[in-house]
């Protein structure tokens, strides 16, 4: 693989991550995102996703909602 | 001297429960509660994680004769979570969500990413742009948005922290598939946050 645009780099971002790409397609890729600061914007971003959404979403369990579960639980197993 | 009794593995109790043991149920139930309302609510919503929770474990107790052990319990386990989200979030008449499609990344002709490098950057400034709680607001709508395959997808991959391999056969699906799918959630909410801060900051 020889040329990369961003288009077809977004494309390889998930592959890439996961470490599922053959050698000479991440040499391509890096090769790309090292010359185009649009591509650096945009991996940190997309790298920047998950966490985001993962803070947001943090939740534990309430003491009360600990015990009701158990009484209804024994309730409805009879 | 006190001889520390290692924990029984998820099989070994899971093996108990399901011959009638209701203290090893209880275990299971102990073990694993705090990680289900967690998914669940990223799976539907902080409103209906209380009732997957409870269907959750009445699932669970009712299949577990069945439970072979061809997977690992957590496995199987998530596997009901996810099902039982589902069946809520489909139950639930919502108000049809916003189709994140717009919020894809843009490309010029030559195939060059349209926005500028700072634009492009904004979201991994997020928190130093926005406001914490905001911003953990507009991310929970987003997920709300996000189509039920893709949800599913990012939600045990990057907010669980699943191994690929173990989100496909949680889903069933192939690893190839489970990377697709969570290749495009991201997608879908990156430039859906980086049009939200762009716009407040």
């Amino acid at each position: 693989m020889s040329e990369v645009a961003c288009v077809s780099g977004v494309d390889l971002l998930m592959d890439y991550l996961e470490g599922v790409l053959p050698a000479s397609t991440v040499a391509a890729l890096e090769g790309h995102v090292a010359g185009c600061d649009r591509c650096q914007a945009f991996v940190a971003s997309y790298r920047a996703t998950p966490g985001i959404f993962r803070d947001a979403t943090e939740a534990s369990l309430p003491a009360a909602l600990q015990s009701s579960l158990m009484a209804r639980l024994r309730e409805r197993r009879g | 001297m006190v001889v520390p009794t290692p924990e029984p593995s998820d099989e070994d109790l899971a093996a108990l429960a399901a011959a009638g043991d209701d203290h090893a149920f209880e275990a299971i139930v102990r073990r694993y509660q705090g990680r289900v309302f967690r998914l669940a609510g990223r799976l539907t919503s902080e409103t209906d994680a209380p009732d997957v929770l409870q269907d959750t474990f009445l699932q669970v107790h009712k299949h577990l004769p069945s439970f072979r052990g061809e997977s690992r319990f957590s496995t199987w386990l998530y596997r009901i979570v996810t099902n039982a989200s589902l069946m809520h979030r489909r139950a639930r008449a919502r108000r049809p969500a916003e189709s994140l499609d717009a919020f894809l990344p843009a490309f010029d002709g030559a195939g060059t990413h349209c926005g500028t490098p700072a634009e492009l950057r904004v979201v991994s400034q997020a928190e130093e742009l926005i406001d914490r709680q905001v911003l953990a607001g507009k991310a929970r709508d987003g997920l709300a948005s996000l189509p039920d395959l893709y949800r599913d997808a990012f939600v045990l991959r990057d907010l669980e922290e699943m191994p690929t391999a173990d989100v496909a056969e949680v889903l069933g699906i192939e690893p190839g598939a489970v990377r697709q799918r969570v290749h495009r959630a991201r997608l879908m909410l990156r430039g859906y946050l980086q049009e939200f801060i762009g716009g407040q900051s």
